[in-house]
């Protein structure tokens, strides 16, 4: 931006801490056209000059020197396609965690406002793309969820369709007449919602309901999507804008369950099958055809076991108790018991746990079972690790395994890499590498035609699988979110679930979808840069064809065309910077957030001569959890090293490794890296943010011991949202790391 | 590992608690809370836990095996604890008595009196009915002089001819109970010797109450227990010594009011009186004090009304019409009578078997490698 006007808040001890004048004159003398201080810049009057200055045209930038960019939001907003606001937090990084009137407190917010006209005067306005957008919502999965989310999308003015592969409506809760308790008082079976539910659906005029279809293609992008179905022979196509993914669960491979006598003894059944007796309300299953007297249920049947599902499943133990309640009710004279390891019975299910309990025929114990025999028409049951003490033999006519759930989703990715490598071996290139390809296709071929959605995206057709396969973004806090902007996972395919979440799931996801659709149609992205109108450019003649980015984007934004060029998709973009971080060839940027800003930044921190001993750190935090919890922690007046300078960055992935040689080769003492956990509880908004950044930094490190500058002076480290009492002791303790390092030896060149 | 037990699961003894008032232990989660907060239990003796467990499962056998059912002295603590409401202090107490009636020689008594709360008239009922007919067969209820003399109207030689029996009859039944209860416990390897020797000791423990003084919720319950405990002892020994007045002395019945037995008797009756008056009220009162069943109440209600005529038949002499007092003492003999009778089966049997189980586990203790 050319027309750059600085704000100096000196409110909230800002003023009182700082020497304001040579603010002012460093604003000057970087070429600011206006400066103003004021003693609280958020009040009617402040704002009221602000928006005098920026709607008046006089300024194309406004820098506001004041709180934190995460505070005052309402006040200091502005149309951002035509004024650039760029926020420079001295009250949390200055005034309030460092002392006042110090010498280095000044030298810190005067780099810190160094950087801020620096980033100013580099970025440009984004322009708002607003587009037509489709605001259908395309429903995959009749089941509970999946009618939920129809009903719910419906109800949020939508129009819906609703496309289910098998002839019927209602998935597996279509066995049964009812459920565990929803309601209070939570102690005795409810009624099944769904016959009422699919009745709904199908006098609902706003939604069309597609049975015996399946999903032909996808292809396009939230508000955009063209969806092309296949029922039978017919083929039809229609526009989406969001999809939610409710294709529920199956129960695990029981046949997998020989030391549990399943598939060898007839009357050892699981928990499906027995729903599908007590629907028809006939027990007899025992060998002779007499109804059994003794049921004897086995709890995580194949779950929590790292050799079948390492996971809990969360529903089968409410399974089992409706089950036993049923029969206590159907069948008075048949005794139930349930070995279990730890019965669990989430939320007001309790309740009913203890109303099951009370019923005199059934045995409730903890132990493992760790086999089931036949002896004629008897089973014999054997328990261990109980809490006797002692190993018993138990006997029952009929077994019933609580087996877990298993998704039923497809793994967009490792179809892909099937695709691939049957694509290799059809090209026949070389020997070694048919052999791979070849190897990689049988490690993969249980995926070979297990596609749901058939998206055309250059990731593979289908949601990437996260934890044990379940598509879901698996951090807590964005439930239904998938790593497909617009798609969104509801009901047990996000992860084991009752009816009652699953219908609760439906409602959350189409929610989400309905938000997508209206983000698509103002341009804007969604969570979490929600609001977030520019878009990323790619200079494409400086492209090689190096493939990082379409591979990198969690979001599987880029598709390709043959060549391997990217082509962006803005409306799946959620704007992490991941792809701007993978170039090397740094083509990628957004309008606020482009390399040339953020080197810009690092270059306006003025590094002091060696003999001065202030040796000089490059912060760069992560905007999502990082940066937040350092505002918090100097809400609290915690104090830290002042030799830090921080720079928020959209996600530790959307670090470009040339920030880091520019800062070393500035003469800065060391660069550190504050971002969300990663692995298997990783907590990055963007999925792979902090991985990639771990992975980049290994080869940024190798490449300083061969710079002959040691690799200590990059630094990761995980912060979670709530570790701020962490983030003096972090600073301090690579302060303390650096120092023994001695000084940058580049400082001067 | 021993050879696995072999077992279903036992609803009869799920159905059989929940018929005497204990089904709250299928509601036990074993959390071990009960356990914990015992202040009774020692590394010899651990309850309610593992009892509330054997229930669970149905292992019928081994809890009416189990004398440390008997070193719960069901102070509740365990009960006003348990975050499940499981009632341990309670399934115990149930469980105690299903033991005695499983223990306890011949069979059908020991079912009449476990079913007390239908049976009662009998039981109390039968021994009135048997004195009436007895006085009625000897004396005629006679023409007794001003002041009255018990003495006239039931000869002492009816006294002795139905006590002494039935004493023996008691004695006999709680020998054959306390030898089973004996040889189930003589199984284990730690419990090998004689518990007689370990008596003495026990006997220091029950005359100062210093086991039951442990258990908190129970403290107000632990004096009334005492104090009806040395009545009782009092009441026995002025029994005795009247003998020795009667038949040594050469005293004549009634004794004056200030003889020094007569006073010891007073004493007891006193005792008795504040005794029982005590654990009524902490019943009646006492919401934690645990649900009283049958077992507690017959023999709660036994003592009641014994304590009650027997001080009403002392006082009677002076103040009642004759045909009043004498109504009065063929109650109280009818009392007595049924509980020398059903003392092998009934709540009474505590004092034998919680003996036996203190002896027990003074002897595993001694035997338990330092």
């Amino acid at each position: 931006m050319e027309r750059i006007g600085v704000f100096l808040c000196t409110g909230c001890d800002i003023g009182a801490s700082l020497e304001t004048g040579a603010l002012a004159a460093l604003a000057k003398g970087r070429g600011a056209v206006h400066f103003a201080a004021h003693a609280c810049l958020c009040s009617q009057e402040g704002v009221a000059s602000l928006r005098a200055t920026a709607e008046g045209g006089a300024v194309d930038a406004l820098v506001i020197a004041a709180c934190s960019g995460r505070h005052k939001q309402p006040e200091f907003t502005f149309d951002p396609a035509r004024v650039a606001v760029e926020r420079v937090g001295l009250r949390e990084q200055v005034a309030w965690s460092h002392p006042s009137g110090h010498e280095d407190t000044q030298m810190l917010a005067e780099d810190l406002l160094r950087m801020g006209i620096t980033r100013a005067a580099k970025v440009r306005l984004p322009q708002r793309a607003a587009d037509h957008v489709e605001r259908t919502v395309l429903v995959v999965g009749g089941g509970l969820a999946g009618l939920q989310a129809a009903q719910a999308a419906a109800g949020l003015d939508h129009p819906v369709v609703l496309v289910e592969k098998t002839a019927e409506l209602g998935g597996y809760l279509s066995r049964l007449t009812d459920l565990v308790p929803a309601a209070p008082p939570y102690d005795r079976l409810e009624p099944s919602p769904l016959p009422a539910l699919v009745s709904a659906i199908r006098g609902d005029p706003r939604i069309r309901v597609l049975t015996g279809t399946r999903i032909a293609r996808i292809s396009g992008q939230p508000g955009q999507f063209v969806i092309e179905v296949e029922r039978g022979d017919a083929r039809e196509q229609f526009n989406a804008g969001a999809i939610v993914q409710a294709t529920g669960a199956l129960p695990y491979d029981a046949a997998r369950l020989s030391h549990l006598g399943y598939g060898q003894l007839r009357n050892v059944i699981t928990t499906g099958e027995l729903d599908l007796s007590l629907a028809r309300r006939d027990l007899a299953r025992v060998p002779g055809g007499k109804p059994p007297r003794r049921i004897l249920f086995v709890q995580c049947a194949g779950s929590r076991d790292d050799s079948h599902l390492p996971y809990c499943s969360n529903e089968c133990c409410g399974a089992t108790l409706r089950q036993v309640l049923a029969i206590h009710q159907g069948w008075p004279g048949v005794e139930c018991a349930v070995i279990y390891r730890d019965l669990r019975t989430p939320g007001q299910l309790e309740h009913f746990y203890r109303a099951v309990q009370e019923q005199t025929r059934v045995m409730l114990a903890r132990g493992t079972v760790a086999s089931v025999t036949g002896h004629g028409g008897t089973l014999q049951v054997s328990v261990r690790d109980s809490s006797l003490g002692e190993q018993v033999e138990l006997e029952a006519d009929l077994v019933v395994l609580a087996t877990g759930m298993v998704p039923n989703a497809a793994d967009g990715e490792a179809i892909r890499a099937l695709r691939d490598a049957k694509r290799r071996i059809e090209k026949n290139e070389s020997e070694t590498q048919r052999k791979a390809a070849e190897e990689t296709a049988a490690s993969l071929a249980r995926h070979e035609g297990t596609e749901i959605l058939n998206l055309t995206y250059r990731q593979g057709p289908d949601l990437p699988a996260l934890a044990h396969g379940f598509p879901n973004s698996h951090f807590i806090c964005f439930p239904y979110e998938t790593r497909r902007t617009g798609i969104y996972a509801a009901g047990a395919v996000r992860g084991p679930m009752d009816a009652a979440q699953a219908a609760e799931d439906g409602w959350g996801a189409a929610m989400k979808a309905s938000q997508v659709i209206s983000a698509a149609g103002r341009g804007e992205a969604v969570h979490p840069r929600a609001a977030d109108i520019g878009v990323a450019d790619f200079f494409l003649q400086r492209c090689t064809q190096c493939k990082r980015c379409t591979e990198e984007c969690p979001f599987g934004t880029l598709d390709e065309d043959e060549k391997g060029t990217p082509q962006y998709n803005p409306l799946r973009c959620r704007r992490c910077g991941i792809c701007l971080g993978a170039c090397p060839e740094r083509i990628v940027s957004y309008p606020d957030y482009s390399v040339d800003a953020i080197a810009g930044m690092i270059k306006a921190i003025e590094v002091p001569e060696e003999d001065e001993e202030k040796p000089r750190i490059l912060a760069l935090l992560c905007e999502n959890d990082a940066l937040p919890a350092l505002d918090d922690a100097a809400l609290g007046r915690a104090a830290w090293n002042p030799w830090v300078r921080v720079i928020s960055v959209r996600c530790l992935g959307a670090v470009n490794i040339v920030w880091i040689a520019d800062a070393l080769s500035r003469g800065i003492d060391g660069v550190l890296l504050v971002g969300c956990k990663r692995g298997s509880d990783y907590q990055c908004h963007y999925i792979q943010g902090s991985e990639l950044a771990h992975k980049r930094l290994e080869n940024v490190q190798e490449t300083l011991t061969r710079l002959s500058l040691e690799p200590e002076r990059v630094r990761v480290v995980e912060l979670a949202r709530n570790e701020l009492p962490r983030i003096p002791a972090i600073f301090d303790e690579y302060a303390e790391a650096l120092a023994a390092l001695g000084p940058n030896p580049l400082k001067g060149f | 590992m021993a050879s696995p037990t072999v077992m279903c699961p036992d609803v009869e003894l799920r159905s059989e608690l929940e018929r005497r008032g204990a089904g709250s232990a299928a509601r036990c989660f074993q959390c071990a809370t009960c356990s914990s907060v015992c202040d009774l239990v020692t590394t010899d003796a651990t309850f309610p836990r593992r009892q509330m467990l054997w229930a669970q499962w149905g292992f019928v056998d081994r809890l009416v095996a189990d004398p440390t059912l008997w070193l719960c002295h069901q102070c509740n603590d365990c009960t006003a604890r348990c975050p499940r409401d499981a009632r341990p202090g309670d399934v115990l107490q149930v469980l105690r008595a299903l033991m005695i009636e499983r223990l306890a020689a011949p069979r059908f008594m020991a079912r009449l009196v476990g079913r007390a709360a239908v049976t009662w008239p009998v039981l109390v009922g039968l021994p009135i009915l048997f004195w009436a007919a007895l006085i009625f067969a000897t004396t005629g209820f006679g023409s007794p002089g001003v002041p009255l003399v018990y003495g006239e109207v039931v000869p002492h030689w009816t006294i002795y001819a139905v006590f002494f029996p039935a004493a023996a009859f008691a004695v006999a039944a709680s020998g054959a109970g306390a030898r089973r209860y004996w040889r189930a416990w003589r199984s284990d390897e730690a419990s090998r010797g004689s518990p007689l020797k370990e008596l003495a000791g026990v006997a220091k423990e029950i005359l100062i109450h210093s086991r039951f003084a442990r258990c908190r919720e129970a403290r107000p319950r632990q004096l009334g227990h005492l104090a009806l405990l040395w009545g009782f002892l009092g009441a026995a020994l002025t029994s005795g010594l009247i003998v020795v007045a009667m038949y040594g002395l050469g005293e004549e019945l009634p004794l004056p009011q200030a003889h020094p037995f007569k006073i010891l008797g007073n004493v007891s009756a006193a005792l008795l009186v504040v005794g029982i008056s005590w654990l009524l009220a902490t019943r009646l009162l006492g919401s934690r004090a645990g649900a009283s069943q049958a077992y507690d109440s017959f023999f709660l209600g036994l003592v009641t009304v014994l304590v009650a005529t027997g001080v009403a038949v002392e006082i009677a002499r002076y103040v009642f019409p004759a045909w009043l007092a004498i109504g009065l003492y063929v109650v109280h003999l009818g009392i007595v009578l049924a509980l020398f009778v059903t003392f092998p089966y009934s709540k009474f049997a505590h004092a034998l078997y919680r003996t036996l189980a203190m002896a027990q586990e003074r002897l595993a203790a001694k035997r338990r490698p330092q």
